[in-house]
This record gives C-alpha cells, sequence and structure tokens, in this order.
C-alpha cells in the first residue's frame, strides 16, 4: 500500500485550531490548560493530552515587516523513526500505510523515545506512566475515514491522501507560491530524515516556523542501537563463563599438581 | 568440595579493611546487584520474566531507584567517614608500576590454576587496581547518567542523550568487572582468603606476606620489630 500521508499548506491555514479540538475530541484527550504566554499559542509544546497543536510565530523581516506564521505541530511520522529504533519494548511500529503509531500496552514510561526523537514528540503521560503522541487516526483510517484533523480543516489547510499525489501538490503550490510574492517558500518532510509521512508547504524557511532546518537521529543512537546494545552486552556472559571456566580448571590443576595440599592452603601458588 | 578458604582465628591474621569501607563495599554489593537486575529488564529483549520478580516494569523501576538512591548515599558514607581511606585507596592504584604489569600479564595462567611466580604487590595487586579504577568510574558514570535520566526536565537535552547510551555502556563494563571480582574475590582458590579480608576485615598475616609483599613491609613490619623487640 502506498503512503498515506497530511499535507499541511500553511500559506491556507487560518490557525482557528479546528485539528485541535478535532484531535481532542476523537481521541478523548482532556483539556490542558496553560497560563497565558504573550501571544496565541494555546501551548508551547504538544503533552501527553495534547497530541497536536498550532504555533503562532511572530517574525520580524526588515523588508516584508512583520509576519505571522501558523504550523500545525505534531508527530511527523518519519518514514524510518527513531522512536521506535530506541523503544526497549517494541511499542512502536509503522502501519504499512506509514503511521508510527504506539501501543500504550507494551509502553512502561521509560521515555527514551521522547529523547531520541529528533522534535521531541513522544510525550509523557504522568497519571498513566505512558508515553503518548498523535496516532495519524489510524484507527479512522482503518476504517476508510480520513484523521480527525483533516477531515475538519475548513481552509483546506490540511488534505490527507496518497504521498506521492500530495508530494507532487506541494511542489506546484510551492512553485507558485515562490512566484507570488513568498520566495523563501519551501517544502519539508520531503527530504528531511529520508523523508516524513506529513509533508508542509511553508511559506518561510523551517526555522521561521520553529523547527529544525536539517533534522538528524542523534550520532549516540544508531551506535546505543546498533553497536552497544546487541553486542557490548555479550562481555557479561564472557565474564561469567570464564569464571566457571577457572572454578573448574583451578580445582583440576590443584589435584593434579598438590595432593599433599591441605585444603585451603593455596598460599603456594594463590596471587589475588 | 570447598568453595571458600576457611576462616582461620588460630593463625595470626592482620587488618585489611576497616569497617567503613567494608560496610560500604557490601552496601554497595546489594544495591549494586539490585540496580543491576531491575535494569536489565530493560536492557535485554524479551526480559518480561525478570521484570515480573519485581512486580512488573514499574516495580522494577522503583526498586531501580530506591537502590540506585542507597547506592548514591554509600559514596557518600564513604567520603564522609573514611575520606583518608579513599585518599590512600587513590594513592596505591597511582602506583601501578612494573611489578602490576608483570602481574596483568601473568594472570590469565593463575586464573585458570596454574602456578606463576609474581613479584611482590602493593596493597592492590596489578588486577585489583585495574578493577579498582574501572567499577567505581563507571560506577560514579552510572550515577551521573542515571540521574540524569531520571530527571530528564532540568537537564539538557542533549545531555539527556548522551545518558542513555552512557548508562548503559558503564552498566556493562562495571558489571563485566563485578562479575569477574565476585568470583576472584570468593571462589578463586588462590584469592580466596580475601573475601575474609572484607567480610571480616582480616587477612592471614603469611597470605598478606605472600601476596602483598610491599604492603605488609610499608604496614606491619614495623610493628612486627617492634614486638621482637
Amino acid at each position: 500500500m502506498a503512503y498515506m500521508t497530511n499535507l499541511y499548506d500553511s500559506s491556507k491555514c487560518t490557525a482557528c485550531r479546528g485539528c485541535m479540538i478535532a484531535c481532542k475530541e476523537w481521541n478523548q484527550l482532556p483539556a490542558v490548560m496553560e497560563p497565558f504566554k504573550g501571544n496565541y499559542s494555546t501551548h508551547d509544546d504538544t503533552n501527553g493530552d495534547t497530541f497536536t497543536i498550532i504555533k503562532f510565530m511572530e517574525e520580524e523581516d526588515p523588508v516584508d515587516g512583520i509576519r505571522w506564521n501558523f504550523i500545525k505541530f505534531n508527530c511527523f511520522h518519519c518514514l524510518d523513526p527513531a522512536c521506535m529504533k530506541v523503544c526497549p519494548q517494541q511499542a512502536y511500529s509503522k502501519t504499512e500505510w506509514g503511521a508510527t503509531i504506539h501501543d500504550p500496552d507494551k509502553c512502561i514510561g521509560c521515555q527514551y523515545c521522547t529523547y531520541a526523537c529528533p522534535f521531541h514528540i513522544p510525550k509523557y503521560r504522568k497519571r498513566e506512566d505512558k508515553i503518548t503522541k498523535c496516532t495519524f487516526c489510524a484507527d479512522r483510517v482503518a476504517e476508510g475515514l480520513t484523521p480527525a484533523c483533516a477531515r475538519t480543516c475548513p481552509a483546506n489547510a490540511l488534505k490527507f491522501g496518497d504521498r506521492a499525489e500530495l508530494l507532487a501538490e506541494a511542489e506546484e503550490r510551492v512553485k507558485f507560491l515562490r512566484t507570488n510574492g513568498f520566495p523563501r517558500a519551501t517544502i519539508y518532510g520531503k527530504l528531511e530524515l529520508g523523508g516524513l509521512n506529513n509533508i508542509y508547504v511553508l511559506t518561510d524557511t523551517p526555522d521561521k516556523f520553529g523547527l529544525p532546518v536539517d533534522p538528524h537521529i542523534p550520532k549516540q543512537i544508531p551506535f546505543w542501537q546498533d553497536w552497544v546494545q546487541p553486542w557490548l552486552g555479550w562481555l557479561i556472559p564472557l565474564a561469567l563463563a570464564g569464571s566457571a571456566t577457572s572454578f573448574v580448571t583451578t580445582r583440576i590443576l590443584a589435584n593434579k599438581h598438590a595432593g599433599h595440599e591441605e585444603p585451603g592452603e593455596h598460599v603456594e601458588r594463590g596471587h589475588e | 568440595m570447598q568453595l571458600v578458604p576457611e576462616y582461620r582465628e588460630d593463625l595470626e591474621r592482620v587488618e585489611r579493611f576497616n569497617l567503613v569501607a567494608r560496610v560500604t563495599h557490601w552496601g554497595h554489593t546489594v544495591t549494586f546487584l539490585l540496580c543491576l537486575f531491575t535494569g536489565l529488564v530493560l536492557f535485554v529483549d524479551g526480559a518480561d520474566w525478570l521484570a515480573a520478580i519485581f512486580g512488573g516494569y514499574g516495580g522494577a523501576g522503583l526498586i531501580h531507584r530506591i537502590a540506585a538512591v542507597f547506592l548514591t548515599l554509600f559514596i557518600v558514607f564513604f567520603v564522609v567517614f573514611d575520606f583518608k581511606g579513599i585518599i590512600n585507596w587513590i594513592k596505591d592504584l597511582l602506583r601501578f608500576g612494573k611489578n602490576d604489569i608483570i602481574f596483568v600479564m601473568k594472570f590469565p595462567l593463575e586464573f585458570l590454576g596454574f602456578p606463576v611466580k609474581i613479584p611482590p604487590q602493593t596493597r592492590f595487586n596489578g588486577g585489583e587496581k585495574g578493577n579498582s579504577m574501572v567499577t567505581p568510574t563507571m560506577v560514579i558514570l552510572l550515577v551521573i547518567s542515571g540521574y540524569i535520566m531520571w530527571f530528564p526536565s532540568i537537564f539538557p537535552a542533549g545531555l539527556v542523550r548522551v545518558a542513555y547510551p552512557t548508562h548503559d555502556i558503564a552498566m556493562v563494563f562495571a558489571t563485566l568487572m563485578v562479575c569477574m571480582h565476585g568470583y576472584l574475590g570468593s571462589f578463586h582458590p588462590g584469592s580466596g582468603e580475601s573475601f575474609w579480608g572484607m567480610w571480616k576485615g582480616t587477612v592471614r598475616k603469611d597470605w598478606a606476606q605472600h601476596h602483598h609483599a610491599i604492603w605488609y613491609e610499608e604496614t606491619y613490619a614495623n610493628k612486627d620489630k617492634e614486638e621482637e623487640a
């Protein structure tokens, strides 16, 4: 099955936050009140009960003046997700259409994924001692529906569909934007981290939207997961096997060499 | 079959480890092993049965943290009550020299039970010096990375990311040393007497003279002379 993706177009988004509400409703997430922080964003970051947020970013440009950038921020459903790599309980899996889903029954709340994720997306839900994050409404998609956020978007800024088709559409859109007042417009999610399963059309460079320009999986993660975790640990059974060997051979050799020795009197040889 | 050499009260004995050192040692034995087995549930894939012993992953996590706090407290205890002992210990480690290198090179044969001649050793022989350098270093790394992972929100994310592999690597090397140390300090016929050094605090005088000749000379030889005089 081809990858199914959300295409988010920041040039069309009106920041109505309908997607946030739809997400809360479908996933039955309680409201999380946060104090006013001096801008329109309801939350600085996603949290254990808020899978998607709209960020409001004020941008002052010497030529363009003030710009107000909106972005829907949630799990990017990386095609090669770091969270899945580090999870010691294999709680993460990819659906055949590209959603990265997390099984709370397997999760033990260790939070390895939170710090492996280049976007810091998986969040700890304290009351359950588990990690939560956007599910891409995999349950809805399995029934032939579109994700709740895409379903509700009144401005058509969010569109769910075939990844290849939406990528082509995004390219067309960026070409249009670049010649119509947004020369720095770009696509996010086509090349980043080898491909994200959420395509973003941005009217400016990613850093103006609070996104890492060149996200990367921290280097220690492949080192940790591909070398330390599977191989280094074998030193321990090796030490135990060495001790067991020595336990046997020392006693065999003791019987051979020194029949006259009193038990426990090994001072002639022993040295540790 | 005899596992550990008999504790001989009839023979003359000399003190090897004071009470503070012994309490710290055995405190760390218990807390380290608790941390190890509760931690392995995450390191070893499919260790559900191991987690079950501690009441599931939640229980294992709780015990891991409690044991870790006590492990830290034993370090503090050692520093507070026997700081001089730590300094002397480090001083002895810094004496790593030719005799220690010879010891380490010949040790594999001794380990298997072949008779070998080994040059006189200081308070800690070449192998013990290695263990004394690696294990505490690894445990300190474990403690630091552990608290970083426990309270990730108050540390920079980059540090938290490094803490995870560090904790694993330090765990493997510490456990490797602990396995060898546990065996050599007890069931290995040549070194078994050192078990009593850590358990009761004293070792046989003849054993000390033979195994740690330099240490014995420096610590007890003068007293012997005084007694003779």
